[in-house]
């Protein structure tokens, strides 16, 4: 290659780049923030208390965008969920966080038993009856380190530097607690948390209890819609939300 | 690229489709949770369906040095997997026959010696299928979590179930379709070439119970294996569709196949019982080359000369067939 071409392809790389870079949503936008409402209930009673519990608590619409595609071989997805509403508890040492959204259709599956059942206690080996379907899911994503750093992380799960927790709901496996120190490096850390999730009249309702969380925390939220075969980075997702 | 190579050779004119590698793999690796479907090692007939039905028309494999993925297979190309209401039948009363449930549409080896006619001829033959540890992975490529390699000392392709998040792209790139999804771990799984037995000097299960002696194995680049003479010295072994790119470190010798009735005597070539198109269609252009060079070892021995070829192919003993060689492969890290 000449140099006047590898220099052509240098300045092309880097315009791309510069573009891609300008597509990135801003790591703490003005005017994204999200009120937390003190609520007098229990973090149980909202979990598990039905709408009832949450009349107090306002919701915030935030917009979710859809991943570009992640891979050249990526197949093409269009965007079926534009919005989600958000509403926040504080209550007794919790964050109660209840993220519903509308879809279409409900993916899910009741998977038994746990993977680790003592073989005596099986009768025959449980049977899978699809390998090609994924489950709808969502998350709620915050720095791991609390305090002074007032800089959100990357939205592409944090970084080396700036690590993030996921808290992590599957339609067919429930909640998982995941950590990363960015894109690729998500893992389940083993540990769950309390959630709760109801599918009715076309929309999911999750609600997630999450530890406190200080004034000032931005936080991140993550869609992933089963019937699009959303898993990995194909998902939908918003833009951080700073915790008012 | 991998210090060390192991790879397989099977020899298809031995090959008499008693699934007995599948069921040794299947007691050994996939007799738990999930696993119902998968076989790691199986064997299908060839013209055949296969298994996941069509996988040799999905797609997946490289391209242009681009990966060509492929829609996933369904449960319904690998067939739900059924059970027996034994209960019923011998605690409950039941008077009925004992019945599969449920009913069954599709499976392993669900079109088992139907074949294919040549003219007024039958054929079919058995092709057993395990992973093809490639030298160049799709899946590998494809696994954005960096949950599979290619262990460094030996070849051999592994899933880490610690990293796999079961998003499945690597069974869209795989052209052989041989990694499956276990929906009760989430997590997906694939032969590992039985590589906590080589690493204590046993061969993989599936060549151990053999009754057919048609499995070899050693390192590639080891001269004295048998792998290395089968593919690289007398050039008679083949790969399953060299033209998906992944270049598969399990080969196959092509089958022969008895001649056509009127044909003893005759040269394969001229007018075989398999049909050469189909050959080539499953081992690529180069199979025309390995029958020719197998003819000629053959007609040899028929001629009362020694053919060292067929002397390794009959294979008589574990220690003509497997170079085991764990004190070569130093396990990394």
């Amino acid at each position: 290659m000449s140099t006047f071409r590898f220099f052509i392809l240098a300045l092309a790389l880097g315009l791309l780049t510069a573009a891609t870079l300008a597509q990135t949503p801003p790591a703490s936008p003005p005017g994204q923030t999200l009120r937390a409402a003190p609520s007098g209930a229990t973090a149980d009673s909202l979990l598990n208390g039905g709408p009832s519990a949450w009349v107090q608590v306002p919701a915030k619409r935030i917009s979710l965008n859809r991943t570009p595609p992640l891979f050249e071989t990526d197949e093409p997805a269009v965007q079926e969920i534009s919005t989600a509403d958000v509403r926040v508890a504080r209550t007794a040492g919790k964050l109660v966080v209840q993220l519903s959204w509308r879809d279409a259709t409900q993916d899910t599956a009741t998977l038994t038993p746990a993977p680790n059942t003592p073989p005596e206690t099986r009768f025959r080996k449980v049977q899978t009856d699809a390998d090609d379907r994924f489950f709808d899911a969502a998350a709620v994503m915050f720095p791991a380190r609390s305090g002074s750093d007032a800089m959100a992380p990357s939205l592409q799960m944090g970084d080396a530097e700036h690590p993030v927790e996921i808290y992590y709901w599957n339609a067919a496996r429930g909640p998982m607690l995941m950590e990363a120190q960015g894109r690729g490096t998500t893992r389940r850390t083993g540990q769950i948390f309390p959630a709760a999730a109801a599918y009715q009249n076309g929309q999911w309702t999750v609600t997630f209890e999450l530890p406190e969380l200080s004034a000032g925390t931005p936080m991140a939220f993550a869609v992933w819609n089963g019937s699009q075969k959303d898993r990995d980075g194909r998902k939908y997702f918003s833009v951080w939300q700073v915790l008012e | 690229m991998s210090k060390h190579q192991y790879a397989m050779v099977m020899d298809l004119n031995k090959c008499l489709g008693c699934q007995t590698c599948t069921i040794a793999c299947k007691k050994l690796w996939t007799d738990r949770d999930g696993t119902g479907y998968m076989y790691w090692n199986n064997v299908e007939t060839r013209p055949g369906l296969g298994y996941p039905r069509q996988w040799d028309r999905i797609g997946g494999g490289w391209k242009d040095g681009m990966l060509q993925p492929s829609p996933l297979p369904t449960m319904e190309d690998y067939g739900y997997p059924w059970d027996y209401n034994y209960e019923q039948r011998l605690y409950e009363g039941s008077r009925k026959p004992v019945m599969p449930s449920p009913a069954p549409t599709s499976g392993v080896n669900w079109d088992e010696d139907v074949g294919s006619m040549n003219g007024d001829e039958n054929y079919f033959f058995y092709v057993p299928r395990i992973c093809n540890h490639c030298t160049y992975p799709a899946c590998l490529e494809a696994c954005p979590r960096k949950a599979i390699y290619k262990r460094e000392e030996d070849g051999i392709v592994v899933i880490d179930q610690d990293r796999c998040q079961g998003y499945r792209y690597c069974i869209k790139a795989c052209p052989y379709k041989k990694i499956y999804f276990n929906e009760v771990t989430g997590k997906s799984e694939k032969c590992i070439f039985c590589y906590p037995r080589l690493e204590k000097g046993m061969v993989n299960a599936c060549a151990a119970q053999c009754p057919g002696r048609l499995r070899f194995v050693g390192l590639l680049d080891d001269p004295e294996s048998p792998v290395h003479k089968l593919v690289l010295k007398y050039r008679i072994a083949l790969p399953l569709f060299p033209e998906k790119g992944t270049q598969p470190n399990v080969f196959y010798v092509p089958p022969f196949n008895p001649p056509k009735r009127e044909n003893y005597g005759k040269s394969i070539l001229e007018d075989p019982r398999l049909p050469l198109d189909y050959l080539i269609y499953l081992f690529g252009p180069d199979v025309k080359d390995v029958i020719v060079r197998l003819e000629a070892e053959l007609s040899r021995a028929q001629n009362g000369g020694r053919s060292e070829l067929l002397q390794l192919l009959i294979g008589r003993d574990a220690q003509t067939r497997y170079h085991v060689r764990p004190q070569l492969v130093q396990i990394q890290g």
